[in-house]
């Protein structure tokens, strides 16, 4: 584990720009750059690879939902200079300007939440936060709020913006750690909440109160896991045009720790 | 009813319901949790739990393993409230459940910056505190691990860094410093427990004009040391923190800064509402040898000459048992608790050494006992009402010191001037010992036979044993009136932390941090053939 948290402090430190030794954008990550990088791209790439980044015909999307091994501004700098070895992937003549505003792109196309500027009322986003999209009664930010979901202090540097809308409006699979259970002890006492950890023999759930059942499975009748996740995915219907826009705008710019999540694969290459 | 609306109508009930560590709960500290550092306020870690006892200890046997991912030598002391079990290492603490050693969940701060030891956690209401690495003190859920707020201590870019547990008291979060190896000044912070807002600072090393800046000659007190990387006590009635201050810097070379170097090397008492330095008492008057007189202050109310008197225990580095009164400072008495020293031909009546001339650090090297290492250390020690002893891992050997002129760089880098070499040969031996309270005469001793470093240190309970964690992997159980060793387990790993007990369910349980893992003991119980 301590690797893995070493490595997420690399990262971070990346990400601050205190570590790169490699080439970096000369141009920087403007959002003026990206969006030239992106006409660029949807003039030369999407031959092959589908517009804006996504799926094409003949080679896979660049969003962040796969596994990369070139992550760096350098890498793939090299990678759209240079192409891929054995692939349809070619090298380019553009020159090296063109290349890096393409990279640019990429980048962005990958980017956290908090790495961007995502249009909304972060001040109102909260209200909405804690007031009609009920998000508090289960969620924290800043040591307020609930318990029974996962803490969203750092949630914008986790995830890119495309997850982060698809968290508020589309079902996904339960986090590890948050599995709605209920279970009854030879008693007949209920207990409801999520399943913060369990083995064969132990269960320990979290109930709506905060409170930390430590439970050994010999001791229960019966120990039912709901399939579903306790978070609502209907937030685009429930919530107006304004109030959803403000919410992920606020949500998107949460990073207490300014450390993104690693991207699949990353620093994994070579194992 | 589903699911979503049983859970989140609970929710919606409002006040979070989670385990509450009330102010009245740590100051009675009862047997079946484990709230602090040391087990109590006054920081005797004798425990009022008898289950597993002298009669029984035989049948002690390990429960479960946790094993701390990426750990080594671990120092955390675990905390224990209603079953769940919190330990720590640099950045990271665990919640585990302590019937099973599954964990619940885990907090890991990130950055990382690989500065160690980190020796536990403290607990109030809902909140787990804990510092770091990067000198933050950060307050987690105790539910979920989830951060509530995290308040700078001090510059990790300067140097400093923050290993100790913190202790709570009455909503304040007292949080310790490190290092005084590295020339920066230490203190001691109180800070908000619900807010994280820095309340009050102890300054260890005077400013110019301040009672006690004369004892540091020229600009000496700007690089001074002094800091405060062990936990503490606390006496309610007084309303008064005790805490040991670190070593002066440079550590070895008291040249460059002449005078006695208060406070460091001293029990300061403080009061608790202010930070105002009530008392203080210096055990190694211009220290030259790295003897950090951060050693646990036990507090004790025990007869000493005709009356009951509101004592202070402790056995310092400097290899000199010394018993206090603690509303005010006096000195009472003080004896060695090691053979080996040599420095000292004594003490006056008020307590201060009679040095030995010439037994100091020189530039061509001294033979200065006990080595800097000391005659103590960090090893909590113990003391037992049942018995009236007070128990201490008590190091025999002595360090080859030499000094330098080395001058103080900033940045956070080392300003010792020097250090000694261990005399590591045969005569080098550590013990358990056993001193009466007030005349500090050694009762009995327990070799840690195989040891060549102190280890962790002890527990004492109502079952009349002694628990004690070696450097060489033992885990043993003490006959706490006899010293003959009852019980041991092998962990296979070096023990560099104390040992506490809890009960689940009624039932006595101990644990202890050895190596990378955490193990838990209880008593075998045969339910009849398996089939």
């Amino acid at each position: 584990m301590q690797s893995l948290v070493l490595s997420f402090a690399l990262a971070g430190a990346f990400a601050c720009g205190a570590q790169p030794k490699k080439p970096t954008n000369p141009l920087g990550d403007s959002p003026q750059v990206a969006e030239a990088g992106q006409q660029l791209y949807n003039r030369t790439c999407t031959g092959c690879h589908g517009p804006d980044g996504g799926e094409g015909e003949r080679a896979p999307s660049l969003d962040a939902n796969r596994r990369y091994f070139r992550v760096s501004e350098a890498a793939i700098f090299e990678v759209v200079k240079n192409g891929i070895p054995g692939t349809a992937m070619p090298s380019t003549n553009l020159p090296d300007t063109e290349i890096w505003k393409i990279v640019a792109f990429i980048r962005n196309v990958r980017a956290t939440a908090s790495d961007l500027v995502v249009a909304g009322d972060v001040r109102n986003g909260m209200l909405v936060f804690r007031g009609e999209g009920g998000c508090v009664r289960c969620h924290m930010i800043r040591g307020q709020g609930g318990l029974l979901g996962p803490d969203l202090s750092s949630i914008g540097a986790q995830l890119p913006l495309k997850k982060l809308h698809e968290t508020l409006t589309k079902p996904r699979p339960i986090p590890i750690g948050f599995r709605p259970v209920t279970v009854t002890n030879l008693q007949g006492e209920t207990i409801s909440g999520v399943a913060r950890n369990a083995d064969g023999f132990s269960l320990q759930v979290l109930d709506a109160k905060g409170k930390l059942h430590l439970l050994d499975t010999k001791e229960l009748r019966t120990v039912n896991y709901a399939k579903e996740s306790l978070m609502p995915h209907n937030f685009d219907r429930t919530l107006n045009g304004e109030q959803y826009r403000d919410l992920v705008a606020m949500l998107a710019v949460q990073a207490r720790t300014k450390v993104r999540a690693p991207l699949q694969g990353e620093n994994e290459a070579g194992r | 009813m589903s699911f979503r609306t049983l859970l989140i109508g609970a929710a919606l009930s409002g006040v979070s319901l989670t385990a509450q560590v009330t102010e009245k709960q740590l100051r009675e500290a009862q047997a079946g949790n484990w709230l602090h550092y040391n087990g109590s306020y006054d920081s005797r870690r004798h425990s009022a739990l008898n289950q597993i006892h002298t009669g029984n200890v035989d049948a002690l046997v390990p429960r479960w393993i946790f094993r701390v991912p990426g750990a080594t030598t671990l120092q955390t002391v675990p905390i224990v409230v209603d079953g769940v079990m919190y330990v720590t290492q640099p950045n990271e603490v665990y919640a585990i459940d302590a019937r099973s050693g599954r964990k619940i969940w885990e907090y890991h701060r990130v950055p990382a910056r690989l500065k160690g030891p980190n020796r536990g956690v403290a607990v109030w209401m809902d909140k787990v505190y804990f510092t770091t690495p990067d000198a933050h003190l950060i307050a987690l859920n105790a539910a979920t691990g989830n951060v509530i707020w995290e308040s700078k201590i001090a510059e990790a870019s300067d140097g400093y860094w923050s290993p100790a547990a913190p202790l709570v008291v009455k909503g304040k979060v007292l949080a310790g410093i490190a290092p005084g190896d590295h020339g920066l000044n230490g203190f001691l912070d109180a800070y908000d427990a619900t807010t994280g807002e820095r309340l009050w600072r102890f300054h260890s090393i005077p400013r110019p004009g301040e009672p006690g800046s004369e004892t540091w000659s020229g600009d000496s007190w700007k690089s001074a040391g002094g800091n405060t990387w062990l936990t503490g006590s606390y006496d309610p009635e007084l309303n008064l923190l005790y805490w040991g201050i670190g070593n002066p810097a440079p550590d070895f070379n008291g040249d460059v800064r002449l005078g006695d170097n208060l406070y460091t090397e001293c029990v300061v008492a403080l009061d608790l509402d202010t930070g105002k330095l009530k008392w203080y008492f210096q055990f190694t008057p211009h220290d030259t040898m790295d003897w950090d007189a951060v050693e646990i202050p036990v507090l004790v109310d025990a007869p000493y000459k005709g009356k009951i008197w509101k004592l202070m225990a402790h056995a310092d580095r400097n290899g000199f048992y010394y018993l206090l009164d603690r509303v005010t400072g006096k000195f009472l008495h003080g004896v060695p608790f090691v053979k080996k020293l040599n420095w000292a031909s004594g003490l006056t009546p008020e307590g201060r050494p009679i040095r030995v001339p010439g037994i100091e650090p020189t530039l061509k090297g001294t033979v200065v006992c006990p080595a800097a290492a000391g005659a103590a250390n960090w090893q909590s020690p113990a003391y037992s009402p049942a018995t009236g002893l007070f128990y201490v891992v008590a190091q025999e050997g002595c360090g080859l010191a030499n000094k330098s002129t080395e001058t103080f760089r900033p940045g956070g880098f080392q300003y010792r001037a020097t250090g000694d070499v261990n005399l590591r040969d045969e005569s080098w031996k550590v013990y358990v010992r056993a001193l009466d309270l007030t005349t500090g005469q050694l009762r009995w001793e327990s070799e840690r036979t195989g040891s060549t470093g102190l280890g962790g240190g002890l527990l004492s309970t109502a079952g009349g044993l002694l628990f004690s964690g070696e450097q060489n992997g033992q885990f043993v159980g003490l006959d706490a009136k006899s010293g003959e060793t009852l019980w041991h387990f092998y962990t296979g790993q070096q023990i560099s932390a104390q040992p506490i007990t809890y009960t689940i369910n009624g039932k006595q349980h101990v644990a202890i941090a050895a190596g990378a893992d955490i193990l838990s003991f209880a008593l075998f119980e045969f339910k009849g053939p398996t089939k």
